[in-house]
């Protein structure tokens, strides 16, 4: 079985927002909340590097681990799904979280945050009909046989997203590439530029 | 902790609107707006309640379109359930961007959910907005223009074109603005690269890029001077980082900004503002030194580098120091660069560009790439990415004031081949023009007010105007006001005007900014997802859109709009004369026909609808390395016929992927240099020496074709007999048969000849580049050695301050550097972008890039509000960004924004429910005057500004 | 890069940090056998260790940014995984241990020791003890409390609990239900306390007798009742246990409940981990409390009832208050006659 993750190429990302407006297409999430975004350190200095973040899909999860609804599951793919029936807005799943994913879309008093909503791998969410499915948690993309917008419209293909073994080949091609003259795509397949084979997004 | 409380939602930037306002309106985002546009205003109300596109189950269309937002041309595939845009999804095999989209192409489907667009005709009565019918709309409009014309001759109205028309509807535009008699007419090619037009095709030929985004991944060396692929062409980095990491390539950013671009470059040069061309000589005084130079190249194919020689001299590596601020170390090892890593080449936008010195900075740049030998190679050449995404057709297609379609320029011979394309008497044509006799001699003949400067010829005298009288009435159609200089000299011109009328999707700035009472019409227009046609990409590449959608609301295609109004005006007939109408409504492709049969000089010929449309449907047989089909319909094709696709498209000619590229045939897409420039001069050949394209039965420079030519070399009888009658008295740009192109390419010659590169336009006011001061310069002590032009007293028929404006000494009061760019997340005016809520919650405020040294000394905080006063006395109330982007003496503002004027919110004024989401200050409410000696341009990367803390 | 798959190591939890990044910290090391001063220019020019370092330390520089508007998180969530192990592994524990334990060992005394019984008969004659107003605020005190520990309890344990006995539909709801009672009633519960707690704050400043008592174990050890003023010391215990991680969990309990001053993550886990810990506490000292007032003392549950206690309770538990006040004492008969005058809002004579 595959497991499904994302991984950002710093080397490649540009800060673009792409990917956060293409998640945006994807799963019309309202405005303030941004299921994935784009962090920028030292921002105008010489070392400035940017990261696209999202939810990971981690292994070990932190925020199934501590909800205290159960809203949050993990797939056998890896994918981490929220349902938000039953989600009742604690916020632990955000105080857990290294990524800062998990988002609400409000901050009222009382603790009135509404429904957690995060990064879904574009693989929607619990629910009775497609319909209500895309009311509630966007895009299924993955059950079209498709991955998530935000890496398949990466403006420079710096956002990889597929099978963890894949995205790690890839990556690791890419680095290689980088190294040598001629290194890593001799003799390879993917070394042919017109094949969009080292990118992630063709695959899935 | 913070003390305050916070709102559920992001404050939106400056308004000082309630929460529950702007629920409401954070409330209609996303959600199925295309379906109010079917049910008419009255659902408004409830439709913008929808949070979500609606989800169906119904049957899906696939159209396949390309984004609207930059030149870079990215493909889309829009999914479309019921007329509703539903779905966008990558198209992978778009051999352009590979399914990559940026921030504003990844939400390219809102354009079919905006809710904050122009609904319907509207005009501005007693300051209040009312709704008009198309039908009165066009009946006013119309009569009043008719009404200006009769009492000021038709030089009295300004049409205003766009970048963002399609192809077909931009020519039409031209056309429109020649039958309707007048010259005033232009885009925004003027404000963005009509100096890299001007300044490059007087050098080679063409004004345009030479290579494709995709060749450069065979480069070695790409250098960035004023260009932030980052941000203004993210797409473009696809391939710029597949040449750093596939060929080690070293990206150079030369910029007064560390940009988002220079985070990805190997070498970062920080420039003062406004020396590029001090900067450039100051790289070949290295090359020179060292014996970089190509001179086999440069005998073989460059005239008058030794001119150049002796202007380099002058600018040995302390003097370079002293103007443009780069260590002779940075300015040796950037030579180095170049010079070792072969071939490179050289991109510029904006930030070489919009300078009075830009035609100066493009010839050097130009220049720079001749003497390393990179141009028309792959992996070289200079690489200018264009603005918006058909700013390329716009200005091949002529929306300028200065030329006809093709480049033909406004002499009566240009008039005559096209009266001859659009089957019009000529003299009838000559007769719907004012026929007297001014400064720049008949309006005819003589170029147009530019879009620059409209707003002096509303203000200036009349009696200085090379035309009848000032302009009366301001036709904005498709243009953002706040992308242009002078901000309150604008609004003064704006209430002096007799008509204003705003023909747009959204009201733009110039609907709200212009404090009037009445006199002020609003037109909605379709976008290019609504309509269906052609666009030209950067890379000279022309791509078919298909429609996505109907257009929503009430809003009608441009080319519709153009012909209601030109029949209102009397000459409807003559405009469409060649078209099948449906309805009120040209048919696109007989319009792609028409310049089709006209546009020889930049081989638009070539790419008719069929053809288009076969690469359209065939984007997956494109190579993504070098562009060329294999296999497939269009096999051997290069992807969107780039420009030059010479003669007939019968002729099958596949394109020509990189200009000037002598190791190809001409017919598989090879060239040589133009000879544009004549065949000599003070008696030393400019036609190239001993270099030819391959295959060419011509083996040595020849100048461009014309019947003579043809009978000369007896390749006359290669014509068929009905071309020999068509080409008989012609040349190759004027012999509507296309004989004289195709028998010259079945020798594998060049039409327009072989010539060399000339670094020597004796035509213009520098004829070898020479470094300028800005008109508002810091650097007070460089004036007396580079000092700026005298006044000319008429040029595009208004008087143009240099002298007079540098003279001034303004530092006292201004010491600081402005200079501005763009953001990723907006384009242009940023009208259309700040009203797409997935963009405009990315960018909510208004900024000002402040150096964290510069910020202590003037006692700034980030976050806080400062007032930016331009030399000329136009302020900005924006947020201070405290930043290391920044040189210490230089100032950033992005000028996406608008909808605030000098600290007021003009967020009343859009008719209800059309503001955007995000409003601000316009940067260019701050900019000053200064405009290019050959076009025109205006200055926008460097002037000089104070900055006080607002309170 | 080592031939082992990254994945497998790297998605550990305590890893997850470097997962994020680890486009360029794999870099690093696949770089090693190429050109490492390359390497070090283009694979990963940014993250040195000083970038490392800022991430980590949780902190957003100065030239930090991030796409979401008014955002102030960091790249990583430095302290979100040492919340969740000092959640998971430490207070849930805790709060079961606390409360559990809490419960059994009152079994245990109850069983072992029983129930505390007055030495001397009834005199019938009663003492004014708790004025109505304290009584109410009492029972409303306590009513909210019992309410708050239950649905907090819920929120920490539930899931382990009831999901499994009551399905997905009743369980959403139960739980969204929890939520909505513990974070509105929270905050009356808090203000009420702080009344109460200013109410009775005279009669529970600690006095020197209070050390005997607590030599005598209250009474435990040796025959006698050692001496005893209004309260006792072991009710002053609780009191200042009120007072003190009382309001701590209301603080806390505040912070989490009004998120819309824009404390910031951090700020909320560690309110987070005060609440749950003296909230567990508490609920473990107050079924203490419950059982002593109720089961555990005969005679203590009617004066929080009626407000009045017999005047042998008030000899045997309260001797200093006792001689305080005894020659109030009021005769049984009179005070069930004397129901309709508002005597019972009198305050209650105080010691000192």
């Amino acid at each position: 079985m595959a497991t499904m993750k994302f991984m950002c190429d710093a080397e490649r990302c540009i800060e673009c927002n792409g990917c956060v407006t293409a998640c945006k297409n994807a799963n019309e999430v309202e405005w303030g909340v941004q299921r994935r975004r784009v962090v920028t350190l030292n921002d105008g200095e010489p070392s400035e590097v940017s990261i696209s973040v999202a939810c990971m899909h981690c292994d070990d999860a932190p925020c199934i681990a501590v909800c205290p609804t159960e809203t949050l599951f993990q797939r056998d793919d890896g994918i981490v799904l929220h349902d938000k029936d039953l989600c009742i807005g604690c916020g632990y799943c955000l105080y857990a979280c290294p990524f800062g994913a998990p988002q609400f879309p409000k901050q009222n008093a009382f603790g009135e945050r509404g429904k957690m909503d995060k990064c879904t791998f574009c693989a929607g969410g619990p629910a009775e009909t497609k319909e209500e499915e895309y009311q509630k948690y966007g895009a299924n993309r993955i059950a079209e046989g498709k991955l998530p917008l935000c890496a398949e419209m990466c403006s420079t293909k710096a956002l990889l997203a597929g099978d963890a073994q894949e995205v790690a080949d890839i990556f690791r091609q890419r680095v290689v590439q980088r190294g040598h003259k001629d290194g890593g795509w001799s003799g390879n397949p993917r070394a042919d530029a017109d094949s969009l084979a080292y990118d992630a997004t063709q695959q899935g | 902790m913070r003390l305050t409380p916070r709102s559920d939602t992001p404050r939106a930037g400056g308004l000082g609107i309630s929460r529950r306002q702007f629920l409401k309106r954070s409330g209609a985002t996303t959600g199925g707006l295309a379906a109010a546009g079917f049910m008419g205003a009255p659902m408004m109300q409830r439709t913008e309640a929808d949070e979500k596109t609606a989800w169906s189950d119904a049957p899906v269309e696939t159209r396949r379109t390309v984004c609207s937002h930059c030149s870079v041309g990215c493909g889309v595939y829009a999914e479309v359930q019921e007329g509703v845009w539903t779905r966008q999804e990558p198209a992978f095999d778009h051999p352009i961007n590979r399914g990559a989209h940026c921030a504003k192409g990844a939400s390219l489907r809102q354009h079919g959910h905006s809710s904050r667009r122009l609904k319907y005709p509207m005009k501005l009565v007693g300051g209040e907005w009312q709704r008009l019918s198309w039908e009165d709309a066009i009946e006013e409009i119309g009569s009043k223009v008719l009404e200006l014309t009769e009492a000021n001759g038709p030089d009295s109205i300004y049409w205003l074109g766009s970048a963002k028309f399609s192809n077909e509807q931009a020519y039409l535009m031209r056309k429109f603005a020649a039958l309707a008699g007048t010259n005033n007419t232009d885009h925004q090619a003027r404000i963005c690269h009509s100096t890299t037009v001007a300044g490059v095709a007087n050098t080679w030929g063409y004004g345009a890029m030479t290579n494709s985004l995709n060749d450069i991944q065979n480069s070695k060396s790409i250098m960035f001077i004023g260009s932030n692929p980052t941000e203004a062409h993210p797409v473009a980095m696809q391939h710029i980082l597949l040449a750093k990491e596939r060929s080690q390539a070293h990206i150079i950013v030369v910029d007064p900004r560390f940009t988002r671009t220079a985070a990805k470059a190997d070498s970062y040069v920080r420039i003062r503002p406004g020396s590029d061309v001090a900067f450039i000589w100051g790289l070949l005084w290295h090359i020179f030194e060292n014996g970089w130079e190509d001179q086999e190249y440069i005998d073989q194919r460059v005239y008058a580098m030794d001119e150049v020689r002796d202007e380099v001299a002058q600018f040995p590596p302390d003097v370079v120091e002293n103007i443009t601020g780069v260590s002779e170390e940075a300015m040796l090892d950037t030579a180095r660069r170049l010079a070792e890593n072969r071939p490179g080449c050289v991109v510029w936008c904006m930030g070489g560009t919009q300078h009075t010195t830009g035609n100066n900075n493009t010839r050097a740049y130009c220049i720079l790439e001749l003497a390393l030998g990179n141009i028309g190679k792959s992996g070289g050449g200079a690489n200018i990415f264009r603005g918006h995404d058909n700013v390329q057709g716009a200005t091949d297609l002529g929306l300028m004031s200065h030329s006809l379609p093709g480049y033909y320029g406004l002499a009566e011979g240009a008039w005559k081949h096209w009266a001859r394309v659009w089957d019009l008497d000529y003299e009838w044509l000559k007769g719907r023009f004012d026929q007297a006799e001014y400064a720049d001699g008949q309006p005819m003949n003589s170029s147009g007010i530019t879009v620059s400067r409209w707003i002096d010829g509303v203000l200036e005298q009349e009696e200085d105007i090379s035309q009848r009288t000032r302009l009366k009435a301001m036709f904005y159609w498709g243009h953002a006001v706040n992308s242009q200089t002078r901000g309150p000299e604008m609004q003064k011109a704006m209430q002096q005007l007799e008509m204003m009328v705003i023909v747009d999707p959204y009201p733009t700035v110039a609907g709200v900014m212009h404090d009037r009472q009445d006199g002020v019409y609003l037109l909605p227009a379709a976008t290019q997802f609504e309509t269906y046609g052609s666009v030209t990409a950067t890379n000279r590449s022309i791509q078919w859109r298909d429609k996505v959608i109907e257009p929503l609301f009430e809003s009608k295609p441009d080319h519709e709009i153009m012909y209601l109004l030109a029949r209102k005006l009397g000459f409807g007939d003559e405009l469409v004369k060649n078209f099948e109408m449906n309805g009120d409504e040209p048919l696109v492709e007989d319009i792609t026909r028409e310049f089709n049969a006209g546009m020889w000089t930049v081989g638009y010929t070539g790419q008719s609808p069929e053809r288009l449309k076969a690469h359209q449907q065939n984007w997956h047989t494109f190579s993504f390395r070098d562009l060329r089909a294999e296999g497939g319909p269009a096999d051997g094709d290069y992807y969107g016929l780039p420009w030059p696709c010479w003669g007939t498209a019968e002729m099958g000619h596949p394109g020509t992927p990189i200009l000037y590229d002598t190791s190809k045939k001409v017919s598989e897409g090879g060239l040589t240099f133009r000879a544009r420039f004549g065949i000599e001069r003070d008696g030393e050949n400019i036609l190239a020496d001993g270099s030819f394209s391959e295959g060419s039965e011509l083996e040595d420079g020849y100048p461009e074709f014309t019947d003579a030519m043809l009978k000369d070399l007896g390749w006359w009888d290669d014509l068929t007999e009905e071309e020999k009658a068509e080409a008989e008295g012609k040349n190759w740009k004027t012999d509507l048969s296309g004989g004289i192109q195709r028998v010259a390419i079945a020798h594998e010659c060049a039409p327009f000849g072989n010539a060399k590169a000339r670094c020597n336009v004796w035509t213009f006011p520098d004829p070898i580049p020479k470094h300028r001061e800005p008109l508002y310069t810091s650097r007070r002590d460089l004036v007396a050695d580079y000092p700026t032009w005298d006044d000319v007293a008429s040029h595009y028929r208004l008087p143009t301050l240099y002298k007079t404006i540098q003279e001034k000494d303004v530092t006292g009061d201004y010491p600081i550097i402005l200079t501005s760019g763009r953001l990723v997340e907006y384009e242009g005016g940023g009208e259309e972008t700040r009203s797409m809520s997935w963009l405009a919650e990315l960018q909510q405020e208004m900024f000002v890039e402040i150096n964290p040294a510069l910020a202590n000394d003037l006692a700034i905080a980030e976050g806080d509000m400062v007032w930016v006063e331009g030399a000329e006395g136009g302020r900005v109330r924006v947020k201070a960004l405290v930043t290391p982007r920044v040189a210490r003496e230089v100032v950033f503002m992005p000028f996406h924004f608008g909808g605030m004027f000098q600290g007021e919110s003009l967020h009343d004024r859009y008719p209800e429910g059309s503001a955007p989401y995000v409003l601000g200050e316009a940067a260019n409410t701050a900019t000053t005057y200064g405009y290019d000696s050959v076009t025109q341009m205006q200055e926008t990367k460097c002037t000089l500004c104070r900055i006080e803390k607002a309170s | 890069m080592s031939k082992s798959t990254p994945w497998q190591a790297l998605w550990r939890l305590p890893l997850l940090v470097l997962a994020l990044v680890a486009s360029l910290g794999l870099a690093q090391v696949a770089l090693a056998q190429a050109d490492p001063d390359r390497e070090a220019a283009t694979a990963v020019p940014a993250l040195d260790a000083d970038a490392w370092r800022q991430i980590k330390s949780g902190e957003t520089g100065p030239n930090y940014r991030d796409s979401r508007f008014d955002s102030d998180y960091n790249l990583i969530n430095a302290s979100g995984e040492t919340w969740r192990q000092l959640r998971e592994r430490w207070v849930s524990p805790f709060g079961v241990i606390a409360v559990v334990g809490m419960i059994v060992v009152i079994a245990l005394f109850y069983l072992v020791v029983g129930r505390k019984k007055l030495d001397e008969p009834r005199t019938g004659r009663k003492l004014l003890r708790w004025s109505l107003v304290v009584r109410s605020l009492h029972w409303t005190v306590a009513s909210l409390f019992i309410l708050l520990a239950l649905t907090g309890l819920n929120l920490a344990y539930g899931k382990a609990v009831f999901r499994p006995i009551f399905g997905d539909g009743f369980w959403a709801a139960m739980m969204s239900g929890t939520k909505l009672i513990h974070n509105y009633l929270g905050p009356l519960f808090g203000i009420l306390l702080v009344i109460l707690l200013l109410r009775l704050l005279a009669h529970n400043i600690p006095r020197k007798h209070d050390l005997d008592w607590f030599a005598k174990g209250g009474g435990l050890v040796g025959k006698e009742h050692p001496d005893a003023g209004f309260a006792n010391a072991g009710e002053k215990v609780w009191y200042w246990l009120l007072a003190t991680a009382g309001i701590a969990v209301i603080v806390s309990g505040l912070v989490l409940d009004f998120p819309n001053y824009g404390q910031a993550r951090d700020t909320m886990q560690w309110a987070n981990i005060i609440h749950a810990v003296g909230a567990f506490g508490l609920t473990a000292v107050a079924l203490g409390h419950i059982y002593i007032g109720t089961l555990g003392t005969e005679g203590s549950f009617e004066g929080m009832a009626t407000g009045y206690v017999d005047e042998t309770w008030a000899k045997e538990h309260h001797n200093l208050w006792y001689e305080e006040v005894k020659d109030q004492a009021i005769p049984e008969e009179q005070l069930t006659a004397g129901r309709a005058h508002p005597q019972g809002d009198e305050p209650a004579p105080r010691s000192g």
